[in-house]
């Protein structure tokens, strides 16, 4: 029995030692999987690192910059107006073996305006082509007078041969035209001048990305022909040939998603335009318990590995480990108001002002929703919650964007004022009656639980009346109250798309923006009336005008003037800017920090331990 | 015996069917909203307009009645299509499929020495009844039968891998993958262990234990105590039994005594328990999948209930019950066989 314990023991210490590091492997542990591959489709962090990796785009970002460009396959592009040309580079090979040409850009472009998959992030492709249309369908409705459904049945066949030519037309007009072969050059034909046109296309945004058209045709994806274009619009996520295939000339080729082990595995491809990549394995490797990500970092196992800032203090030390503090995220966590909650909420109690709940139009009211942000303790929150990985911030706008200013006054925690405006509201009857209102979170997330919990209390010791419940639901409950207007208010994040203000100061305050629109009707009314702030202008205009400039400076003036007008205005309020930490062992080299970009870039990166 | 097991086969088919309807009715009573949170990711809610959520809606049939959603999916799984699994990220019988090989090297690990030690350290305790071998075993089980399954994973996680560094997490090290991946290797039965015996690879067979053991042992602890209880009271219910007094006054060997006349009338209500436990450890043990990063069918069936993926969960529905009403009626048989007393008509 002791002989076979100690043989035992040798037989595990050999293997041991026999692995140590994995040289040419680098080993990403995450946490959340891709949710598809296709470019067009995929719109979340974990899909575009991989994208990132397998594709080239026409541009990248310079290091850490996030407005400085460099050429990928592009070599070289001018702007005139609305007009920006592309000098494509010769010589670039896909994994296929295919060559990359001009019309093989012409295609990715088209083909993402034809496919633009409801939900998916093709919506800022069609605000630079079309300016006032966010998807293909309104596009079509608007510039054609009929409606998708008067025009293509549910088998995706015309309903007639007057709808099938409406198509035809539609596509001459409006979708070949938008992007053309030059020769050499590809021209992009833009609905107006968009300073931030080179920010949506650059690399880190998978819906950049240039597919190999020859293999996507093979894979029966769109043939490239107008006719029969309408087909190919809207699919399924799971219906797409992309979805766990790539048709990429990136430096990384995918060998293999298996989703039953939750991997990603990556291979050097060796006719990289640029050069192969130093390193020729990656693995992306999903696992959810945090426990088994440190075991498998301290073992060297794991190169690169998820931590959130709560845990941060049980690695520091180790001297094999890297962590890097501090680093800006382009997202902010704010607290919204819905200023027209929809009559059958059961969040809001009697729905009256009369101590048993809250009117549907409350938060219509200033003095309500300034009350409400002087009511938060933001630097507990995140000091306990956060670990001190969050910065306040003014407004919307994260810290590093154009328009970003110190000098606006950031939110501040003042009981003293928040009883000042709750005592106004209502004519001094807010304060009499008190009111009874839900807090919704999604089960799970302990930040927005204790953000809620916190502006519970505070509400609370405010004024005995003030009733706040906090309630955890399950997410389809959560999603199902936010779509139909049922939360009073809510805490949500928002990520950036592209390193620009529009994609913060519009998503926010405009009334059509994503958070805008679900302010409700009452909120449109307010932000298209005219402002004597704004000498006469509505908010809706000056964000919309904003976007259209292209001076930088003109620009930043108008998101300042913003800016103020939503801080006099309690129009929302940011809660933090969370801040990133990054966590990898010594002996990876060659990272460098890109807040926009969804992940890492293995391409620049090499193992040794010096 | 024969027309009892036809009898209870073709019953089958019925009782999955009611199954299946009974808990599509009560996922379709949330209502299309609550149904569409499976096709929106929670980290991409921010970005989704009413408008988009609508059309995602449409694009799904989320807005046809409840009735035609059953049809239309009885209709396919009546094709052999189960659907699309939205947590999977796959079709719903390829996610099963991926994930049940896992599941099942697990299982059929982790069943001798649950079943062995366990049975054998319940009946050693009944027949030391109240001495120190009895006590000691007591307090083993008690600590295994109140330890948080969760703690107890982690800590052979940390002792195993972390300091001693021998039970890795995961199915098999990235060198075996790429063994695994390679063309030479042919995947028999997709268990890492023996398709490594299969192609007469030892290395391959010895990783995937190796990553078996600490799941093992986890699993093991935890459900010995159960078995130990289960064993022993039962033991010494029938070593009180008249049987067994008369077979000791026949001047039987105590050996035989307690193999032959106590363990086989002890054991009936272990193997009752054993079976169901196969099942459950088939069927995946959910902490144990995510402490040692090995998602089976466990941790699948627990994300797509947490996100109302209703192919998902319609296709494990399918699976477990076929599963279990199989299983029980294969404990039923064996209760025949370990008792000379139970006969089927």
């Amino acid at each position: 029995m002791k002989k076979l314990l100690v043989a035992l023991l040798l037989v595990f210490s050999i293997f041991t030692f026999a692995e140590v590091m994995n040289p040419n492997t680098i080993v990403d542990v995450t946490i959340g999987e891709p949710d598809t591959l296709d470019p067009h489709q995929a719109y979340d962090t974990a899909s575009g690192e991989v994208i990132f990796n397998v594709y080239d785009n026409l541009i990248e970002y310079v290091g850490s910059s996030l407005s400085k460009f460099a050429p990928r396959i592009a070599e070289s592009w001018e702007i005139d107006g609305n007009t920006v040309r592309f000098k494509i580079r010769k010589g670039v090979k896909f994994h296929s073996g295919n060559e990359l040409t001009p019309y093989d850009v012409e295609y990715t472009f088209e083909r993402a305006l034809i496919g633009n998959p409801g939900g998916g992030p093709i919506w800022m492709l069609y605000e630079v082509f079309f300016g006032d249309y966010f998807s293909l369908k309104s596009a079509v409705a608007g510039l054609t007078g009929h409606s998708w459904s008067d025009l293509v049945d549910a088998d995706k066949n015309p309903v007639s041969d007057e709808a099938k030519q409406i198509l035809l037309d539609f596509y001459k007009n409006y979708i070949d035209s938008k992007v053309e072969v030059d020769g050499d050059y590809v021209v992009f034909h833009l609905a107006a001048p968009k300073v931030y046109f080179l920010n949506i296309i650059a690399q880190g945004s998978s819906w950049g990305a240039i597919l190999d058209s020859k293999a996507a045709m093979d894979l029966g994806l769109w043939d490239g022909k107008e006719d029969g274009w309408w087909k190919f619009h809207d699919w399924k996520k799971e219906d797409s040939p992309l979805y766990a295939k790539e048709i990429g000339s990136g430096p990384y080729e995918l060998v293999e998603w298996n989703r039953a082990e939750q991997k990603v595995i990556l291979k050097a491809f060796p006719e990289y335009w640029r050069g192969p990549a130093k390193v020729e394995n990656v693995v992306i490797w999903g696992v959810d318990e945090w426990s088994t990500r440190k075991a498998l970092l301290e073992k060297g196992e794991a190169d690169i590995v998820a931590v959130p800032a709560q845990y941060l203090s049980q690695i520091k030390g180790n001297p094999d480990i890297e962590i890097i503090e501090g680093l800006p995220s382009v997202s902010v966590t704010t607290l919204n108001f819905n200023w027209q909650v929809k009559p059958d909420s059961p969040y809001i109690g009697s729905g009256k002002l009369d101590g048993e709940g809250i009117p549907t139009t409350f938060f219509a009211d200033k003095n309500v929703r300034l009350g409400f942000i002087y009511s938060f303790d933001y630097q507990k929150m995140i000091d306990d919650v956060l670990d001190g990985y969050g910065e306040l911030v003014p407004t919307a706008m994260p810290k590093g964007f154009l328009g970003y200013s110190d000098e606006l006054p950031k939110p501040k925690f003042d009981l003293a004022e928040a009883t000042k405006y709750f005592k106004r509201a209502y004519r001094g009857q807010l304060w009499r009656k008190g009111f009874k209102m839900t807090i919704l979170y999604n089960t799970g997330n302990a930040a927005r639980q204790k953000s809620a919990e916190l502006l519970a209390d505070s509400l609370k010791k405010i004024n005995p009346k003030f009733q706040a419940e906090v309630r955890g639901v399950q997410w389809p409950t959560f999603l199902d109250a936010r779509k139909n207007g049922k939360m009073p208010l809510y805490i949500l994040g928002w990520l950036a798309d592209y390193p620009d203000p529009n994609n913060f100061i519009y998503t926010f305050y405009h009334s059509d923006g994503d958070y805008g629109y679900y302010f409700g009707d009452k909120y449109a009314e307010f932000a298209n009336a005219p402002q004597a702030f704004f000498g006469g202008k509505s908010l809706n205009e000056m964000i919309s005008e904003a976007s259209a400039l292209t001076d930088p400076a003109e620009r930043e003036k108008i998101y300042i003037q913003v800016q103020e007008f939503v801080i006099r205005e309690g129009l929302g309020v940011p809660l933090y800017q969370p801040v990133g930490v990054r966590v990898h062992r010594k002996w990876l080299k060659g990272w460098y920090p890109n807040s926009i970009r969804p992940g890492d870039d293995y391409y620049r990166y090499w193992k040794s331990e010096e | 015996m024969t027309a009892y097991i036809i009898r209870r086969l073709l019953l089958l088919p019925l009782i999955i069917f009611g199954v299946t309807l009974i808990v599509f009715s009560m996922m379709q009573l949330l209502g299309e909203d609550q149904l569409l949170a499976a096709y929106v990711d929670p980290n991409s809610l921010d970005k989704m307009s009413v408008e988009e959520l609508e059309m995602v809606k449409e694009k799904y049939g989320l807005n046809d009645d409840p009735f035609t959603r059953y049809v239309k999916w009885i209709g396919s799984v009546a094709q052999g299509d189960l659907g699309w699994s939205i947590v999977g990220k796959e079709p719903v019988a390829k996610a099963i499929l991926h994930r049940l090989p896992s599941s099942l090297e697990l299982a059929l690990y982790a069943i001798f020495p649950i079943i062995g030690v366990g049975v054998w350290l319940g009946v050693q305790a009944a027949l030391h009844r109240n001495k120190w071998q009895d006590q000691l075993i007591r307090i083993f089980s008690i600590v295994g039968w109140s330890f948080p399954d969760f703690v107890f994973g982690l800590l052979v996680l940390m002792v195993f891998y972390s300091w001693l560094g021998w039970f890795p997490p995961g199915r098999v090290s990235l060198q075996v993958a790429n063994i695994i991946n390679s063309p030479d290797f042919h995947q028999y039965t997709k268990l890492v262990t023996i398709d490594g015996l299969l192609n007469g690879r030892i290395d391959v067979f010895w990783d995937g234990l190796r990553h078996l053991i600490g799941p093992i042992l986890t699993l093991s602890y935890l459900w010995w105590a159960y078995l130990i209880r289960i064993t022993r009271s039962s033991m010494l219910e029938v070593l009180s039994k008249d049987y067994v007094r008369t077979a000791r006054a026949k001047g039987l060997s105590e050996k035989v005594v307690i193999n032959k006349h106590a363990k086989r009338n002890a054991l009936i209500p272990v193997a009752t328990v054993a079976g169901s436990m196969i099942i459950g450890l088939i069927m995946g043990v959910i902490i144990v999948e995510t402490i040692f990063v090995r998602p089976g069918i466990g941790s699948f069936a627990a994300k797509a209930a947490g996100q109302l993926d209703y192919a998902s969960i319609m296709g494990m529905l399918l699976f477990s019950s076929f599963l279990l009403i199989v299983g029980n009626l294969i404990i039923d048989i064996s209760y025949a066989l370990i008792d000379p007393r139970i006969r089927y008509e």
